[in-house]
C-alpha cells in the first residue's frame, strides 16, 4: 500500500476530508554494556497514519477518526479500513474548522543524512571520553535514525521531508573505596555533535564525584533553588503549556492574551519564542504534523502572552490561522548574571530522579540525587529529600541569565533560580 | 467468548518459518516474534471527541534475533513482502553485516553472550474475554463516555471540563524458532475520568480510572465514581501544603502499588544485575523489608493488562516470589540476562513494541494480603496521612532511593481523619527503611493496570501494580 493508493482510495470514499502522513524510517542502534557490543539492531519500517474527516450537521460540525494502515495492507483491507473511518467520523464530532491549506516551505538545506555514519560518529564519540579508575561509563544506547515524512491532504497540501532524529542513552557510575554511584541522561539530538556530548559526559562524571561525598539535604523548610542542568526545561515546557490552544481550549490554561502571566512580575519577564530551527535539534522540521510550514513566531513577549500555537483545530476555535505545532523554542528576557544569580544561600540542584512541572496546576517536584547547598561562601554537596512548589506562585518572581545553553531542542537560560521552594530535608522529623 | 488468534498472522506463518531456515545457514540460532494488534481509543470531553483505531500497544510487524559468534543482533521491519524469503533473508543477512563493518573499523568488541537453547515448545492461547474491540459499536461507547463528562460537570459548577477515555487492544502475537510456536491472542482494555476544577486562580484536577483483561465495557466501572470524582477534585481545590518531614502513612492500594513497582519492581530487573546497576543483586537473601512485606511480580500472578501466556522471547508467563516475609528472594529475567547471569528466564523479557529491543520488564507485581483493616490503621495513627492518587514515581536500583509523587493526602490526628487534605504529595526515601517501617497490612489486595512503565526515560509497557492498604512511615514534601 502506499500514500497515492491510499490518497485515491480516500478520494473515491465519503470522506470530505482527510489527511495521511507517511513516515519511512531507517534505523539503526548499538547497545554496549560497558563498551562492549550488548547487541546491534535495524529498524526498518513505515508508518502510514489517515485521518479522515466528515462535514456535519450543514457543515457546522465536523466529525474525525484516525487510524494506522499497515503497509502490507491489501487494497481491500485499506478500502475496509476508511470505510470504517468514515463511519467512525460521525460519532467523533467537533465544532467545523478547516484543514490547513498549501503554503512555501523553507528550502531544505540538509545534507545526506547516513544513520551508519552517524552511529560511527557517536560510536567513536563515546569511546574517548575522558574516563578514569573513579569516573566511567557503565552502559549506553545508541540510536541513529534517517526519517522521510510524506504529508498529504485533502486540500491539496503534498509536502515530503527528510530528517535525521539521534538519541543516546549514558548511564555513568563512579566509585570510591566504599561505594559506587551511578548517574543517568538521554539525550536527544539531530545527529552527533562529539564536543557537546564530551562536554555533557564530563560534567555528568564531575557530578558523580560529587556525590559520592555528598551529605544528606538538611531540613531548610524553604530556599531559593537553583536550576542550572537539562531539568530547567521542564520549567519552560510549562510557559509553553500555558499557551497551547488546546489547553486554553479546554479550560486547562487561564493565560491570556495580553495580560501579563503573573500579577506581580518582579522577577524577569519570560520571552519565549518558536523557532523553526535550533542548530543540533533533533525536532528540526520543514513542516509539522498537519502539514503547516514552520516560521520563528513569539508566543510569549516580555512576559506578556502573544500567541496561542499548537495543532490546527484548536487554535481555528480560538481565531489563530497563522500557526503550527512549534517544536523548538527559545526562552529569553534574562537579565540576572552568574553572580547576581548565584548571591546569598541557594540550593542548585543538578540531579533529580525526576523532575516533573504538572501542565494543569504548575505544581513541580523531584527528588533530589545531587545538590550543591551554597551558604555563607561554602558549598556542600548533598542528596535525598525533594524540593516541591507551584510555577503559579513562583513564576513572577522566577530570576534567570541572559546566557543560554541548549538541551536539544530548547535554547534556554543557563541558569534559572526560584525562590521560597519548599525543602523536604532528610533529618526532618515530625 | 475467546480472543480469536489472528488471521493475518496465521497467514504469515509458512513465510516466517522459511525465513528461519534461509537464515539459518548463517546464525546459529534465529527466532521471529510477529505482532498483529488492533485496537482502539475513544475520548469524550465538553471540548473534544476522539476516536482513533489505535492505542500505545497496536502494531503489525516483525521483529528477527539472530545469534553468531556470541553476539545477538535484530532487524524488525513492517513493510517487506514475504512472497520473497530469499531475498529478505538476503537483506537482513546485509544490512546486518553492514553494522558489524563498523564494528571492525572502531574495533569494538562483543559482550560474547551463548546461544539460547531452542527446546521445542508449542503453545496456543485464546484467552477469554467478555468482548472484542473489533465488534463494539463506537456510537454506543462514545455515548456513554459522554454521559460521564456531561453528569460530572452537572454536579458542581467549579467542575470545568471532565475527559472520558477507553482504549481497548486486541494483542496477537507470534514467536516462531525452529522448535517453537507460540501464539496468543488476549484482550485488555483500560479507562479512566479526569475532572478539571477550578476556583480562583487554582485549577486542580483527578481522576478515576479502570483496567483488566477485558472489552471496553469496561467503562461501566466508572459509572459509580463519578460523584467520588467530583467530590476529590472539589476538595482538592482548597487542599494546603504538607509540612516536610517524617510521617506515619497509610496507603491505598493504588499507592501501595507505586511503591512495589518502584521499589523492588525495577530494583529487581535482573537486565540491571547484568549491568550491576542493581543493589538487588547483593541483596538476595537478605533482609529488605518487615516481616509483613511479602511481594510478587509475574504475568500469571493476576488477571490485569500485563497478563499474557508468553513474554515477547517466547518464555511462558512466570509467577515470581520477589519478597517472602520481608526476605528478597530473586528478582525476574529476560531470556538473555539470564543466559549471561547462569539462571532461568522468568517470562519478563517484553519490547515496547516490534521495533524495541527486549530487556526485563515488569508485568504485575503486587504485595501480598495481610490480616489488618484500614479502619484500625487510620485508627492507630496520631499524626499522618492516607495516601491516595498516584501521578508518577521514579526508581534508582543502585542505591534504592525512591520518589512517589502522590494526588493527595488526607489528614489523621489522633486516629482519625479530619478532613484536611494536601496536595500533591512527594514521598522520597529509602527503599529498605521505607519497607522495613511497614507495620500493618490491609486484607484486600487490588491491581491497577492504566498505567504505563518506562525504563529510565523511555521504553514504554503496561504493566499492573497494586496490593492492599499499608501503613509505614515515610518523607513527605
Amino acid at each position: 500500500m502506499t500514500t497515492d493508493q491510499l490518497k485515491q482510495i480516500l478520494q473515491e470514499s465519503g470522506a470530505d476530508a482527510w489527511e495521511i502522513r507517511d513516515t519511512r524510517t531507517a534505523g539503526w542502534e548499538f547497545y554496549f554494556i560497558r563498551h562492549q557490543l550488548d547487541q546491534n539492531r535495524v529498524r526498518d519500517v513505515e508508518h502510514i497514519e489517515v485521518k479522515v474527516y466528515r462535514a456535519l450537521e450543514n457543515g457546522t460540525m465536523l466529525g474525525n477518526a484516525s487510524a494506522e494502515i499497515a503497509p502490507t495492507a491489501t487494497e481491500e483491507e485499506a478500502r475496509r479500513m476508511i470505510d470504517g473511518l468514515c463511519r467512525d467520523a460521525e460519532y467523533a464530532v467537533n465544532p467545523f474548522y478547516r484543514l490547513n491549506p498549501p503554503a512555501p516551505l523553507q528550502e531544505e538545506t540538509r545534507s545526506e543524512i547516513d544513520p551508519a555514519a552517524i552511529s560511527r560518529d557517536f560510536i567513536k564519540a563515546m569511546a574517548e571520553m575522558p574516563e578514569t579508575d573513579q569516573e566511567d561509563l557503565n552502559s549506553y544506547e545508541i540510536f541513529a535514525d534517517r526519517c522521510v515524512t510524506r504529508f498529504v491532504n485533502s486540500e491539496g497540501i503534498d509536502v515530503t521531508q527528510t530528517y535525521p532524529a539521534s538519541m543516546i542513552e549514558v548511564v555513568v557510575n563512579a566509585r570510591d573505596t566504599e561505594h559506587e554511584i551511578e548517574l543517568y541522561r538521554l539525550y536527544h539530538a539531530g545527529t552527533c555533535d562529539r564536543d557537546a556530548l564530551r562536554r555533557d559526559i564530563t560534567e555528568l562524571m564531575r557530578f558523580g564525584r560529587d556525590r559520592l561525598k555528598a551529605q544528606p539535604t538538611p531540613a531548610l523548610g524553604t530556599a531559593s533553588v537553583l536550576f542550572s542542568t537539562q531539568d530547567a526545561v521542564r520549567i519552560y515546557e510549562w510557559f509553553g503549556s500555558r499557551m497551547k490552544a488546546a489547553n486554553k481550549y479546554m479550560k486547562l490554561s487561564d493565560w491570556e492574551i495580553g495580560r501579563v502571566y503573573a500579577e506581580e512580575l518582579t522577577g524577569d519577564p519570560v520571552t519565549l519564542t518558536a523557532r523553526a530551527f535550533l542548530p543540533g535539534s533533533s525536532q528540526n522540521r520543514l513542516f509539522d504534523d498537519e502539514g503547516a510550514p514552520v516560521h520563528d513566531f513569539v508566543i510569549i513577549d516580555k512576559g506578556t502572552p502573544v500567541s496561542y500555537w499548537g495543532s490546527r483545530q484548536f487554535r481555528s476555535y480560538l481565531g489563530v490561522e497563522n500557526g503550527y505545532t512549534a517544536r523548538n523554542f527559545e526562552v529569553s528576557g534574562g537579565t540576572g548574571t552568574e553572580e547576581s544569580l548565584r548571591g546569598g544561600s541557594y540550593l542548585e540542584v543538578v540531579e533529580f530522579s525526576d523532575f516533573s512541572v504538572d501542565n494543569v496546576t504548575g505544581d513541580f517536584a523531584g527528588e533530589i540525587r545531587l545538590g550543591y547547598w551554597h551558604d555563607g561562601g561554602e558549598t556542600v554537596s548533598v542528596t535525598g529529600g525533594s524540593v516541591s512548589g507551584s510555577l503559579r506562585e513562583m513564576a513572577g518572581g522566577m530570576r534567570f541569565s541572559a546566557e543560554q545553553r541548549q538541551y536539544d531542542n530548547y535554547l534556554i537560560p543557563g541558569l534559572t533560580r526560584l525562590e521560597n521552594v519548599r525543602i523536604t530535608g532528610i533529618d526532618h522529623k515530625e | 467468548m475467546k480472543a480469536p488468534f489472528s488471521v493475518w498472522l496465521t497467514q504469515q506463518s509458512g513465510p516466517l518459518k522459511e525465513l528461519i531456515a534461509a537464515l539459518s545457514s548463517h546464525y546459529d540460532y534465529i527466532s521471529v516474534l510477529a505482532t498483529d494488534s488492533a485496537g482502539f481509543r475513544i475520548m469524550a470531553s465538553q471540548t473534544n471527541k476522539v476516536l482513533e483505531r489505535r492505542t500505545m500497544t497496536t502494531e503489525r510487524g516483525m521483529v528477527v534475533r539472530v545469534h553468531r559468534d556470541g553476539l545477538y543482533s535484530e532487524y524488525a521491519f513492517n513493510a517487506r513482502d514475504l512472497a520473497d524469503v530469499g531475498a529478505l533473508a538476503a537483506t537482513i543477512r546485509g544490512v546486518l553485516d553492514a553494522q558489524l563493518g563498523i564494528l571492525a573499523e572502531t574495533g569494538t568488541k562483543v559482550y560474547d553472550t551463548p546461544r539460547l537453547e531452542d527446546t521445542p515448545l508449542t503453545i496456543f492461547s485464546e484467552m477469554e474475554t467478555d468482548s472484542l474491540p473489533e465488534e463494539e459499536d463506537p456510537e454506543a461507547l462514545m455515548r456513554r463516555l459522554q454521559s460521564f463528562s456531561d453528569e460530572a460537570v452537572a454536579m458542581d459548577p467549579r467542575i470545568v471540563e471532565c475527559q472520558a477515555q477507553v482504549s481497548s487492544t486486541h494483542v496477537n502475537k507470534m514467536f516462531l524458532t525452529e522448535h517453537r510456536d507460540e501464539r496468543q491472542s488476549y484482550v485488555y482494555s483500560d479507562a479512566w475520568l479526569r475532572a478539571v476544577g477550578t476556583a480562583g486562580d487554582r485549577t486542580e484536577m483527578s481522576y478515576m480510572d479502570a483496567s483488566g483483561r477485558r472489552g471496553p465495557q469496561i467503562i461501566g466501572d466508572l459509572a459509580d465514581k463519578i460523584r467520588e470524582l467530583v467530590d476529590t477534585t472539589i476538595a482538592m481545590l482548597s487542599a494546603g501544603r504538607v509540612v516536610p518531614g517524617e510521617y506515619d502513612i497509610i496507603t491505598t492500594p493504588d499507592v501501595a502499588g507505586l511503591i512495589a513497582h518502584e521499589a523492588f519492581g525495577h530494583g529487581v530487573e535482573m537486565d540491571m544485575f547484568v549491568k550491576k546497576r542493581a543493589l538487588g543483586a547483593e541483596y538476595i537473601g537478605k533482609r529488605v523489608g518487615s516481616d509483613l512485606v511479602s511481594m510478587h511480580e509475574g504475568a500469571a500472578c493476576v488477571v490485569d493488562v500485563a497478563s499474557y501466556a508468553f513474554d515477547d522471547e517466547g518464555t511462558p508467563a512466570g509467577d515470581v516470589t520477589e519478597i517472602d516475609h520481608g526476605i528478597l528472594k530473586t528478582g525476574v529475567c529476560d531470556a538473555l540476562s539470564a543466559l549471561r547471569l547462569g539462571t532461568v528466564p522468568t517470562g519478563n523479557g517484553k519490547r515496547e513494541n516490534f521495533e524495541h529491543k527486549v530487556y526485563t520488564r515488569m508485568t504485575n507485581t503486587l504485595f501480598d494480603s495481610g490480616e489488618d483493616t484500614p479502619e484500625d490503621m487510620i485508627a492507630s495513627v496520631k499524626k499522618g496521612y492516607l495516601l491516595d492518587g498516584v501521578y508518577s514515581g521514579m526508581e534508582d536500583p543502585k542505591h534504592w532511593g525512591i520518589q512517589c509523587i502522590v494526588a493527595r493526602g488526607r489528614e489523621i490526628i489522633d486516629g482519625k481523619l479530619t478532613g484536611r487534605m494536601v496536595a500533591p504529595v512527594v514521598m522520597t526515601g529509602y527503599v529498605p527503611d521505607l519497607l522495613g517501617s511497614v507495620s500493618m497490612v490491609g486484607r484486600e489486595k487490588l491491581s491497577f493496570g492504566s498505567g504505563a512503565c518506562g525504563k529510565g526515560h523511555k521504553e514504554w509497557v503496561k504493566v499492573s501494580d497494586g496490593g492492599p492498604y499499608l501503613k509505614a512511615r515515610a518523607r513527605l514534601g
